[in-house]
């Protein structure tokens, strides 16, 4: 089921402003929605790109490079050229505090 | 039960084939296509198949070049005759007749030709070690040849030269590019930009020449010789990126209106009742580049101009209308390209260390064009400023600390 990490304050987390990590060898992306905060694989289903360095919107990551939309909540990719999901990760909340199971 | 036959199993055929499906369950599709492969994409070809990296992560090489496994297609009822050109049109009386004698009516048809490789009109281009790249063979064999580390010369500083430049020096070969005009990327962006891609190859080791169009080539068992105005290049392998011809062929044959494409309105159609033309082939007007009909080849007209064809035919019209976009990855940048950045525009520049974004705007101040280097964040706000084309305060654009989001 993997560990809890600590990845950030929630203080230092903005809307819709992707905060970038590694835990591992896995990258992630840790993102606060209006309905709780959420955390998916920042790497790309289609080409290499991070998404945390795309545009955020509406509870959608969309990739720098082609532009592929997935859905933050569910890591559904929702747009061409990506056509597989990316994972998602649970995340829990302690004292002003994020962790990320991984 | 009507039967639908579209012509080319590229991306756009793909588009039209899986679309219909969505909103006629009850069709007969048939896919018919010269090549022996699946649907597939092309923005790959000049990059990861060259290079030989896994296009799609974790999963076989050219898995995303496909999009769609064999079994979708089946499941979805699209019936693909592969290896398999269509070869006269007859529209009056709606049929076609296929490379194998077959011939096949149809109630609607698409076609979806695409474009083939425009090749150099000199004696000795038909030389085997001068290649053009537009399908997977070609990117294949392209593939094979890189291997040995050729001296390579690339005809044409565009996208594709450009892109085929930069794999094959990330494989070991030896690069030169020859350009007949005096930048790079010309067709797609201003000369700010151009300088940079310039010298992004420059630092990789690329050689440019420009002004330097070719005028003679000479073959011998050990070298090809290229010949310009100024100098004389040799090299083991020549690749010529110098544009694309539309493969109208077919059309013309039957009769319909053709110029450098096939004519159609915003939703596909063509001169003649019942047959529509789908992606890169078509040519018609749209609103972001003036009232002139345009063609354009790109992932991006493959991709979304055949959900006007469909949607027209079922009766649920909504033309094509979206911001001209298209990007080109080149070693470590990836550069994306919206609206018409044309010269002549006002260029703002938003650069942030590595990254940057021009904004083209015009005399109104509204944003007619962008290109982003390693900036693909601000794709999505371009897209919307210049489809909505609202003025907007140039002073404050280039304040970097504002982000392009905070405009709309």
């Amino acid at each position: 089921m993997g560990e809890w990490h600590r990845v950030a304050a929630e203080e230092d987390l903005q809307p819709e402003t992707p905060l970038a990590m590694r835990i591992g060898e896995t990258e992630i992306a840790v993102i606060r929605l209006p309905d709780g905060i959420f955390a998916v694989n920042n790497v790309c289903s289609h080409e290499y790109a991070l998404l945390s360095e795309g545009f955020c919107e509406d509870g959608k990551l969309e990739c720098p490079l082609h532009q592929a939309c997935f859905d933050v909540r569910s890591g559904q990719a929702l747009s061409a050229p990506a056509t597989i999901a990316i994972a998602t990760y649970e995340v829990k909340c302690e004292c002003g505090e994020i962790f990320v199971r991984v | 039960m009507r039967r639908i036959i579209i012509i080319g199993a590229g991306q756009a055929g793909r588009r039209c084939a899986e679309m219909i499906r969505e909103l006629d369950a009850a069709a007969e599709i048939m896919v018919f296509g010269a090549e022996a492969h699946l649907p597939y994409d092309r923005p790959p070809l000049s990059k990861s198949v060259l290079l030989g990296q896994s296009v799609l992560l974790g999963q076989e090489t050219q898995g995303s070049l496909f999009v769609r496994d064999a079994a979708f297609y089946v499941q979805q009822r699209i019936t693909l005759h592969l290896a398999e050109a269509v070869t006269c049109l007859w529209p009056t009386e709606k049929r076609i007749e296929t490379v194998k004698g077959r011939s096949f009516h149809y109630d609607v048809l698409v076609l979806a030709t695409g474009a083939k490789a425009r090749r150099l009109a000199l004696p000795g281009a038909d030389d085997p070690r001068i290649l053009t790249l537009r399908n997977l063979d070609d990117a294949m064999a392209l593939k094979q040849r890189l291997a040995l580390k050729p001296r390579l010369a690339v005809i044409g500083g565009g996208l594709i030269g450009l892109e085929v430049a930069a794999s094959a020096l990330q494989m070991g070969a030896s690069v030169n590019v020859l350009e007949a005009g005096e930048r790079l990327m010309a067709r797609s962006v201003p000369t700010a930009i151009s300088h940079r891609m310039a010298a992004l190859h420059r630092r990789h080791g690329v050689m440019l020449h420009f002004n330097a169009q070719v005028s003679a080539i000479a073959t011998s068992e050990r070298e090809v010789l290229l010949h310009t105005n100024t100098e004389r290049l040799a090299a083991d392998l020549v690749v010529v990126g110098i544009g694309g011809i539309a493969e109208t062929s077919l059309a013309e044959a039957a009769g319909l209106a053709v110029a450098d494409g096939i004519l159609t309105d915003a939703s596909g159609r063509t001169s003649h009742a019942d047959i529509y033309a789908a992606g890169e082939v078509a040519r018609f007007a749209q609103r972001f580049y003036g009232a002139a009909p345009l063609r354009q080849e790109t992932w991006q007209i493959a991709q979304l101009q055949p959900l006007a064809v469909v949607r027209a035919i079922c009766g649920q019209e909504k033309a094509y209308d979206e911001v001209p976009w298209h990007w080109t990855d080149q070693f470590d940048w990836n550069v994306q390209i919206l609206g018409t950045p044309t010269e002549q525009l006002h260029q703002i520049e938003r650069q942030e260390g590595e990254r940057l974004t021009l904004l083209a705007l015009d005399d109104d101040g509204a944003l007619r064009g962008a290109v982003l280097i390693n900036n693909g964040r601000d794709a999505t706000p371009c897209r919307r400023l210049i489809a909505g084309g609202k003025a907007l305060d140039a002073a404050a654009l280039t304040d970097n600390a504002l982000p392009l989001r905070s405009f709309l």
